[in-house]
């Protein structure tokens, strides 16, 4: 297979002033700016991970997360949470359907939020037993775990969304 | 996800005091560490500024320092950067509920680096994201007219009416065999307890004695009700079909005006189904929940006003139960429509993973993969059985207790009744027509509890219908157009700027002109933008800046009518209508002869492999008619153009999917078609391109050269470039045919 893959020994991230990330390959010349992708943002986050420069060429794949030292890992996690944002529902405040579209109040992890989302057009997936994924009118994305902990009544709405 | 509001006045005043002035300002929803927070970018002439929500200064770029301001879009937020000094620097985050302002915003802040000026009309936009005014809550689709939590519910249900009241005299019938049938079905526990048990068969009796009289009387009444049953049945199966024919014939014609992008951002294939789906539901309801309803009405009502004035008592007992039973059903209710709807999402996948797997049947086979096929259907199917086995085992356990419940009612009315009986307050035949009414009466209150979620259901339903039949296209006609019958052909495109999705352009300022008569080759990779132009010229969809004219006319302000009458198009992907081949040649000029229709298949060099057919021009096409290959397909496509024989032509890839010698043969039927007429070509194949007057060069949505194909070679810029790698390819292939 021809995938490159970054070298956790050698490379080298680090935070720019600008606020983003840059990569030193051992003697290479260090790329100012390189952008972080998810190849299963999904399924396996963590693995297989595409940097790639400003012009958007791949320099390397990262084959695991977990191969590196805990602050680059929190580096990286950084960068691609800046970039997958999807703040995860701690506490459903309010649910309402209105004639096809749900009105959602929640408090997240980025703190509270106030989104429409749209039924019968997959924009509630289930991922696994326990967690959701739900994208709003315009394409916000938020993460419910324990979904099924929520009252009946906001069950039903959430099911009937599936 | 935020309100949209204005500057708050302390930040207003602090810009002020620092003697600049606010050009344009921008509320944010997220803060640089991805919290939702409010923060405020304000654009003067020298800088922009960042407040947060108390009205302190946050940071601030003045635009000398900075460069390359622009937006990235993240997966679903916005990142608004800039060069500074050598590095790129992270200005500020929004969530995509900002996107389209941010857009706007950069727009504005561009020009007031560039020192240009900024017009008052500028700044107006429209509201980027329109709250309703009424509950505050947000439009979820700007285009519609009204929140969905506002809409008046009664006034869908009169819309939905209005449809019904065009046959008033059916619904008179049917009301009037409604209530005779339900006045009918309360005499009947009359006479099979009172009459029967106190009169005829009491020595005492009014009619003692007369029992067949009584049990013809008892017959006459059911089979009386019986008959009403039946013509209501009959002329309300009549009238549901007549009132959803009406209700479809609206929305298809109401889909068929709507604007090319609408279908494009509502998966055509679903739209049907669920059209289709959301009509059934509404005849559903008209068909069984609203005669049902009010026939439910009378009989309740009846049955109450008929029992207490027999006596009060006993029916005071009779209903005793009613509240548990309405309470019970309620709440089972919810359980099974959980049971249900889990029930129905399992056989909608299990359904699409076989739909899925016959349409592929080609690959399945050709990749061996059948016994993973049916891996694949197997824990689909056994969770259809397992969903299917809860549903039916939690009904045959939850129906029988109901029943039972009314029995335990019937049972009292047994005791109480039958108590009063002994002590002989109550006659025996009354107590008898008790026991009739309870059997009556449960029902309808059972099915009361279900309508108000039956009802609320179809409302959504007829919400959805109504939004399709309201939905008002993007891409309208101006109120007084243009009429313009016979266009010239010069088509003038002037810094267009389009984009599909927000802050991603698809087209950055692109000008080029096409005089009239002339053949233009838009040439360009993937993704350059080349079938963009040509959505634009034929105003499938409407331009964001900039402006596109015919004969010196905005293609907008031109009747849509003239427009598309007069550009005629040859697709990419072909699309051939069920039909004949004369009906489909035929379709954009229906009332063309027979031998007009031949002719333009001779031109189109398609004449000769259509008559060999064995049905000719006759052959029906489409999925269960002949399939024709890609090189027939496009000549059939080409043949439908030349008919028209318009003013303006669009050919997209025309020929990409087709051998050599089928492609000489299409070059030449496009060669006899684009004479004298304005014609815009995109093709992968540069040679096919050769004839045009002039080349547009695109990449990745601007014009990078312009030229005749000489010049371009001669320019040695990036069309040489693509020439070159493309002989290349040609070689390659040459040598691996050998």
């Amino acid at each position: 297979m021809n995938i490159e893959y970054l070298d956790p020994e050698k490379a080298k991230f680090g935070r720019t002033e600008g606020g983003f990330l840059n990569l030193r390959i051992g003697r290479k010349k260090p790329c100012p700016r390189v952008n972080l992708y998810r190849s299963y943002p999904l399924s396996r986050p963590d693995e297989l991970i595409s940097v790639r420069d400003s012009k958007d060429v791949e320099i390397a794949i990262i084959a695991s997360l977990h191969d590196f030292d805990h602050d680059t890992i929190l580096l990286i996690e950084e960068e691609l949470n800046r970039r997958y944002f999807t703040p995860s529902i701690q506490k459903l405040i309010s649910l309402k359907e209105e004639f096809g579209y749900t009105y959602w109040d929640a408090d997240t992890d980025s703190g509270f939020c106030r989104f429409t989302v749209k039924g019968g057009e997959n924009n509630v997936i289930l991922l696994s037993e326990n967690m959701l994924l739900i994208i709003d009118v315009d394409g916000n994305r938020f993460e419910f775990p324990d979904f099924q902990k929520c009252d009946s009544k906001s069950t039903k709405i959430i099911d009937s969304m599936l | 996800m935020n309100h949209n509001s204005p500057l708050p006045a302390t930040i207003h005043e602090s810009v002020n005091q620092s003697g600049e002035l606010v050009e344009i300002s921008i509320m944010t929803d997220l803060s640089k560490d991805g919290e939702y927070r409010d923060l405020w970018l304000v654009a003067s002439s020298s800088a922009v500024h960042i407040y947060d929500d108390n009205g302190s200064p946050y940071d601030t770029y003045s635009y000398d320092q900075m460069s390359d301001l622009k937006i990235e879009n993240m997966i679903s937020t916005g990142v608004l950067t800039a060069t500074v000094g050598d590095n790129d620097e992270l200005i500020c985050r929004f969530s995509n509920t900002k996107a389209k302002e941010f857009g706007h915003f950069l727009k504005i802040v561009k020009r007031l680096m560039d020192e240009e000026e900024v017009k008052e009309s500028d700044l107006e936009v429209a509201d980027f994201n329109p709250q309703c005014p009424k509950c505050g809550l947000r439009y979820p689709d700007p285009k519609r007219e009204v929140c969905p939590k506002c809409v008046d519910k009664r006034s869908l249900f009169a819309r939905l009416l209005k449809y019904l009241l065009r046959y008033k005299y059916a619904i008179i019938i049917i009301l009037i065999c409604i209530i005779v049938s339900s006045f009918l079905k309360l005499l009947t526990p009359y006479l099979g307890g009172r009459i029967l048990f106190d009169e005829v068969l009491h020595a005492e009796g009014k009619y003692y004695g007369r029992l067949i009289e009584v049990v013809m009387l008892m017959l006459g009444t059911r089979l009386l009700s019986i008959f009403f049953d039946i013509i209501y049945g009959r002329i309300n199966a009549k009238l549901t079909a007549k009132v959803f024919f009406n209700l479809k014939t609206d929305i298809y014609t109401n889909l068929q005006h709507l604007s090319f992008g609408f279908f494009t951002k509502k998966q055509t294939g679903g739209l049907m189904t669920r059209v289709n789906w959301d009509a059934m539901q509404l005849q559903f309801l008209f068909i069984d929940g609203v005669p049902f309803f009010i026939a439910n009405i009378f009989n309740v009502l009846g049955i109450i006003i008929v029992m207490f004035i027999l006596n009060w008592k006993l029916g005071l007992i009779v209903l005793a139960p009613t509240p548990i039973i309405i309470f019970i059903s309620k709440g089972l209710l919810s359980k099974i429509w959980s049971l249900l709807s889990r029930r129905f999402r399992k056989r909608r996948f299990l359904n699409s993973l076989v739909n899925d797997a016959l349409t592929g049947m080609r690959v399945v086979k050709a990749f061996g993969k059948e016994s993973e096929e049916i891996g694949r259907f197997r824990p689909a199917n056994t969770g259809l059985f397992t969903a299917n086995m809860r549903f039916t085992r939690f009904e045959n356990t939850i129906f029988p207790s109901m029943f039972f419940i009314m029995r335990l009612g019937g049972l009292l009315v047994w005791a109480l009744g039958g108590w009063a009986v002994v002590r002989g307050t109550v006659s025996f035949g009354m107590l008898m027509s008790f026991v009739g009414y309870i059997m009556l009466i449960y029902e309808p209150l059972q099915f009361m509890t279900m309508i108000a979620d039956w009802g609320s259901n179809a409302m959504n339903a007829a919400q959805r219908i109504f939004e399709i039949i309201d939905t008002v296209p993007d891409v309208a006609e101006r109120e007084n157009p243009k009429q313009m019958p016979a266009i010239k052909g010069k088509i003038e495109v002037e810094r267009v700027v389009f984009s599909y999705e927000p802050n991603k352009p698809v087209l950055h300022d692109v000008t080029f002109t096409i005089d009239e008569g002339e053949m233009v080759g838009l040439v360009g990779h993937t993704g350059a933008g080349k079938s963009t132009i040509t959505n634009l010229i034929t105003r499938l969809y409407d331009v964001d800046d900039g402006e596109i004219r015919i004969d010196g006319v905005n293609i907008s302000d031109i009747a849509v009518g003239d427009l598309r009458s007069q550009i005629g198009i040859v697709l990419q992907d072909t699309y051939l209508f069920n039909g004949t081949i004369a009906e489909n040649i035929a379709y954009a000029k229906p009332g063309a002869t027979p031998a007009a229709v031949v002719g333009a298949a001779k031109t189109a060099n398609a004449h000769g492999f259509i008559i060999k057919l064995p049905d000719g021009y006759d052959t029906i096409l489409g999925k269960k008619g002949k399939e024709l290959s890609g090189g027939e397909k496009q000549r059939i496509a080409i043949a439908r153009a030349i008919l028209l024989s318009p003013r303006i032509l669009v050919f997209d890839e025309a020929t990409s999917s087709v051998d050599t010698q089928t492609e000489q043969q299409i070059q030449e039927a496009i060669g006899k078609l684009v004479e004298g007429k304005t014609t815009i070509a995109i093709a992968h194949r540069l040679s096919t391109l050769r004839r045009a007057d002039k080349l547009v060069v695109l990449h990745e949505g601007r014009i990078e050269e312009m030229g005749t194909h000489d010049e371009l070679i001669r320019a040695k810029g990036k069309y040489h470039g693509m020439v070159k790698k493309e002989r290349e390819a040609l070689r390659v292939i040459a040598v691996g045919d050998e």
